[in-house]
């Protein structure tokens, strides 16, 4: 099989021909390298590419298969790590220049369980500088590229993983998620990006995070190879005090099962307030779509969500401290964007932030009351498609956004509200506009539901008109 | 609401905060509007019962 035909197969495609030996890591790796260095100038998706690491990896991987040692559905599969991710022995810059040579000494939770579990780490990807923002337009590494719109941002911060699982040069990636950091390039790179229920798998080895709300996790080509990425990542962590103990079911059992007699709620107010109209013609298309499979329809109010913007006050109070430490000695080594909106913190009163988090259980309570009437939800994941990367603001209905920077925040205005309560929430391709570029609707269930948002999410990417879509950069183009 | 840059730079000066310059403030401006406008949209919002929680619970479903 040429190359390029198995750079573009899903995990869920490749890991039984792994398995049966039909395909070589060895020669997969190769491909898979070859290609992140042919399109590394085109889309900028890198900051280390692990040529010799990912080698020795795929021979190691290959040498268990041929003693009969199989490890599962990861097993050889080239996949990316963002660069936020700690991992022993290798530099991880978070984007920044001040790490721009730290090396962490060991590797975080999730690569152990992804090496573990076979997967092969091909480089660690661009992103935000230090994660904090939409863009991925790094002033340190460069901007990453859109592969459907090379003028566009990918979405951020995970913007190297969404552009490269679109491109065909990682099967998967690992991003991390304190907005919409893993969900905005799912749906600007048009890939499926999850972000599970906090708790349910280890933030230890993220790398300058947040102290509420982050989360891992995975951007791949189809709701199926969701399922098998959060099936090596999900479970308790007794060294992160985050996570949850409580049972990880099969995720893949769930897929193929339907939407008959489901019920799909549909929020009334924030979520579909403010969005540029091919986002809502297709988010709405997607919805006609549900109800033609079965499921049940049911307008829900969440009145709460009035207040949601309260949330960046923790959240800024929450990013001084974090930063507190770094901008002290090496102020000089940020980025404008990140400066300006994180220093800002440091005039949060504790009143205030006291009152955001009684805002963040006030909303969380109404999602809890509103999970109970409902299976899942229904939103669009992003108001906007892809901006230019060039673009300071958007406009919508006459009104301007700021796209990065100090008051920034509308991109991920339909995202970040799922950060804060902590429900799994995923996004899926639901086509592209007049300019080509990807629209993505996005799902929410109740917590530690997981499997029954890939059901939900496998059901409509089957009827999604974004099959069969590929983005004008990727392999073999 | 809007506080004047002198009260910033004394609250920078009395909480050992991080300096800003008076072009750097402005640049922080737009975040701060953030800031104020929230909690406007804050002030009539009784939160006086909202319980403090777990931050997740299981559904009783499962």
């Amino acid at each position: 099989m040429p190359n390029v035909d198995l750079l573009r197969m899903t995990i869920s495609e490749l890991a039984p021909k792994i398995q049966n030996k039909e395909i070589s890591p060895v020669e997969l790796t190769e491909a898979a390298l070859a290609e992140a260095d042919r399109l590394q100038p085109t889309l900028n998706s890198f900051i280390t590419i692990l040529h010799d690491q990912a080698m020795e990896q795929a021979r190691e991987s290959e040498g268990a298969l041929s003693r009969g040692d199989y490890r599962g559905p990861l097993h050889g599969i080239p996949i990316g790590l963002k660069d936020n991710l700690a991992t022993g022995g290798i530099t991880t810059t978070v984007g920044s220049k001040v790490l721009a040579n730290h090396v962490p000494e060991e590797d975080a939770e999730v690569v152990v369980r992804c090496r573990n579990a076979g997967a092969i780490f091909i480089g660690k990807e661009n992103l935000e500088e230090f994660a904090a923002g939409a863009t991925s337009n790094n002033p340190h590494y460069g901007a990453v590229h859109n592969p459907w719109g090379v003028d566009h941002i990918p979405g951020g911060s995970s913007g190297g993983g969404g552009a490269n699982v679109a491109a065909g040069v990682t099967f998967a990636s690992l991003g991390t998620d304190l907005g919409g950091s893993v969900r905005l390039p799912g749906t600007f790179c048009g890939v499926v990006g999850l972000k599970q229920s906090y708790g349910r798998v280890s933030q230890r080895g993220l790398m300058v995070t947040s102290f509420n709300g982050d989360h891992i996790g995975p951007m791949t080509r189809s709701v199926a190879d969701s399922a098998l990425m959060l099936q090596a990542l999900a479970g308790n962590d007794p060294l992160d005090p985050s996570t949850v103990p409580v049972p990880v079911p099969d995720y893949s059992s769930y897929l193929g099962k339907g939407l008959k007699g489901l019920k799909m709620g549909v929020p009334s107010n924030h979520f579909f307030d403010m969005l540029d109209i091919e986002v809502e013609t297709a988010v709405r298309g997607s919805i006609a779509a549900l109800e033609e499979l079965g499921a049940e329809l049911q307008e829900v109010s969440l009145p709460a969500m009035e207040y949601i913007g309260a949330m960046r006050i923790s959240a800024m109070a929450d990013g001084v401290v974090t930063h507190e430490p770094f901008l002290k000695n090496h102020r000089e080594a940020y980025g404008p964007d990140v400066l300006y909106r994180t220093i800002p913190g440091q005039f949060v009163l504790g009143k205030d932030y006291s009152k955001s988090l009684k805002v963040q259980r006030l909303i969380q309570e109404e999602y809890l009351q509103v999970m109970q009437r409902v299976d899942f939800l229904i939103t669009p994941t992003a108001p906007v498609s892809a901006p230019r990367i060039d673009a300071s603001y958007i406009n919508i209905n006459g009104e301007d956004h700021r796209v990065r920077g100090p008051g920034s925040g509308f991109i991920s205005r339909n995202t970040s509200p799922l950060n804060a309560v902590g429900l799994p929430a995923i996004s899926v391709p639901c086509g592209v506009n007049r300019a080509g570029l990807p629209i993505g609707v996005q799902f929410i269930t109740g917590p530690f539901e997981e499997g029954l948002l890939f059901q939900v999410a496998d059901s409509y990417e089957k009827a999604s008109p974004s099959q069969g879509l590929r983005p004008a950069i990727s392999v073999g183009v | 609401m809007s506080i004047p840059n002198e009260t910033l730079k004394a609250m920078i000066r009395d909480y050992n905060g991080l300096e800003l310059s008076d072009e750097e403030l402005e640049l922080v401006r737009p975040e701060l509007e953030t800031y104020f406008s929230e909690l406007t949209k804050l002030e009539s919002l009784d939160l006086s019962d909202t319980l403090s929680g777990r931050l997740m619970q299981l559904p009783e479903r499962s």
